[in-house]
């Protein structure tokens, strides 16, 4: 019995699935700032008063000075500006849309980082930096960021 | 009386009875002191002895004790319940403690379990009651309704909310012209306000029956905020969110695997050997990586064999091809096939009824399954051949 390079008259594929059984616990700042989303259709943020930082998604610490910020909540405006984006075009079952969507990063008035999310109701070719959007909040709870559905042109 | 953390000083001591453990209590002889200040404390002595408790309320001094506590009712109660750090209460002062301290820290948490407060259950009438705070009027714009609730069953009831000229206005009894009537068992009703079963599925499988306009009923769910299970601190609600993703594969065989597939078909180990070092490696593989040279010799092994190292199992781990949890304990016991090199040895699953029984050095057989296709699933597991 012997085997030879060229020899695939065993060679054969396996499909399988693996999974992969999971808990995601969005903390206390990020449960707060989903259920803003849910029940009140509120973007909220944290501010750092030391750094005059506001940011999106809210974290219990600066990431510059580490301060707590937990306590500094901050609502944010429900419009922005993009700052930059791409377009998505493949499907994947993880992905939020059905390919293609832009997925782009948008600053809301009121905070001093972008925060990624996605865009519709433009053309994909007509999409550019500096573009005003708002937020458009979902029908149906998810208790996800996906409460906040898409943006959408201003 | 006094609440902290929703839960008061009394709770505590007079639980320890539940939570006393005998089989952490031997050898213990001591008289536990407990000076709480503040509303709702007093003084009490716990005494442990042969394996006994006895825990009283004491008026006046306490005098003879092994060890005395002595602190406020809001850091008593928090250290119990877990929200007030002991260690940093102690040494800030909010905790005297006088005589063996070691009682309090080493032996107490052997003697009773930990105290958890009672969960507080939400009633129908809890919801109801708070429907009037929950109401929305910037949802109810031009709404004239009268919703009934006809609650059946324990802590059931029958109430009617009117909304209109956005106010809510919650009534005992159901009016005579109701817009519409819900009729369920309190229990679903509290079930629903908590998300814990929906709407949708409770109307269709006839948990909830619907009378009059059926489109009020489910629009007057958004005149209202989420009903909360308000704690004696105000419950925060936490996210958690449970998934199951699942990663599609594929596995290209190669022409040795294949061939290790090809064999479990048929009820035969094949291991590549070694042209150099003439060991075998089962399962195959294309390269000796001692010599670092090309197998191209298939030999065949077993199916036989003696059991080297027995592993059991007993941490329930996830089966990663399913997501389902693993039956504990489980044996990966390794073998020796008949006719392998030394230390070549193959692990795989043990028949569970061997498990007390099995020892190195016992001669194991396989089982294979009845239809076989080829895959790793051909061979079931090892069981002592006897």
């Amino acid at each position: 019995m012997t085997i030879h390079k060229e020899d695939t008259k065993h060679c054969f594929v396996l499909e399988g699935r693996m999974a992969l059984p999971n808990q995601y616990f969005a903390g206390r700042v990020g449960s707060k700032f989903i259920i803003a989303l849910r029940d009140e259709k509120k973007i909220l943020g944290v501010k750092c008063t030391k750094c005059n930082k506001v940011f999106i998604p809210p974290r219990e610490y600066c990431e510059r000075c580490m301060s707590k910020l937990d306590e500094n909540w901050v609502e944010l405006s429900n419009e922005g500006a993009i700052t930059n984006f791409t377009v998505v075009r493949y499907n994947d079952k993880h992905l939020p849309k059905k390919a293609p969507y832009i997925l782009a990063l948008i600053k809301l008035d009121g905070s001093d980082t972008p925060f990624p999310h996605i865009v519709e109701g433009i053309d994909l070719k007509k999409v550019a930096i500096g573009m005003k959007v708002k937020a458009v909040f979902a029908d149906k709870t998810t208790n996800t960021i996906m409460d906040l559905d898409h943006f959408e042109p201003a | 009386m006094a609440e902290y953390f929703g839960v008061a000083v009394e709770d505590i001591f007079n639980t320890m009875e539940k939570r006393f453990r005998k089989e952490g209590a031997g050898g213990v002889d001591a008289v536990f002191g407990y000076d709480i200040s503040g509303e709702g404390g007093g003084k009490w002595q716990v005494t442990v002895k042969d394996e006994n408790l006895k825990v009283e309320k004491i008026e006046g001094d306490l005098e003879e004790y092994s060890v005395i506590l002595d602190t406020d009712a809001e850091t008593f109660v928090g250290i119990t319940i877990g929200k007030v750090d002991a260690g940093e209460a102690f040494s800030s002062g909010k905790i005297k403690v006088d005589g063996d301290i070691g009682l309090l820290t080493n032996v107490l948490p052997q003697i009773f379990t930990k105290y958890t407060p009672p969960e507080k259950e939400a009633t129908a009438k809890d919801i109801i009651d708070s429907m009037v705070d929950r109401f929305r009027p910037e949802k109810a714009e031009g709404v004239d309704m009268a919703i009934g609730y006809d609650l059946t069953g324990d802590g059931g009831g029958k109430w009617t909310a009117l909304v209109k000229d956005q106010t809510c206005k919650v009534e005992e009894g159901l009016a005579s012209d109701c817009t519409v009537t819900l009729q369920m068992d309190a229990k679903v009703f509290v079930d629903l306000n908590l998300g814990l079963i929906d709407g949708t599925s409770a109307f269709t499988s006839g948990q909830v029956k619907i009378e009059g306009d059926m489109g009020a009923a489910s629009t007057s769910a958004k005149f209202f905020e989420r009903f909360r299970l308000g704690g004696a601190e105000g419950a925060e609600e936490l996210i958690s969110l449970k998934c199951l993703p699942s990663v599609d594969q594929r596995f290209a065989t190669g022409p040795v695997m294949g061939k290790w597939f090809e064999g479990l078909k048929e009820k035969k180990f094949y291991a590549t050997k070694c042209p150099k070092c003439g060991r075998t490696q089962i399962p195959p593989r294309e390269i000796c990586a001692n010599c670092r040279v090309r197998c191209t010799e298939f030999v065949e092994l077993g199916p036989n064999g003696t059991a080297t190292f027995i592993d059991i199992v007993y941490y329930a781990s996830p089966d990663p091809l399913t997501g389902e949890v693993r039956e504990t304990p489980y044996g990966g016991p390794f073998f020796m096939l008949d006719g392998a090199t030394e230390e070549e040895s193959f692990a795989h699953g043990l028949n569970p009824k061997d498990l007390e029984r099995i020892k190195p050095g016992m001669r194991i057989r396989p089982v294979w399954a009845e239809r076989r296709t080829g895959s790793y699933t051909d061979l079931l597991y090892f069981e002592i051949d006897d």
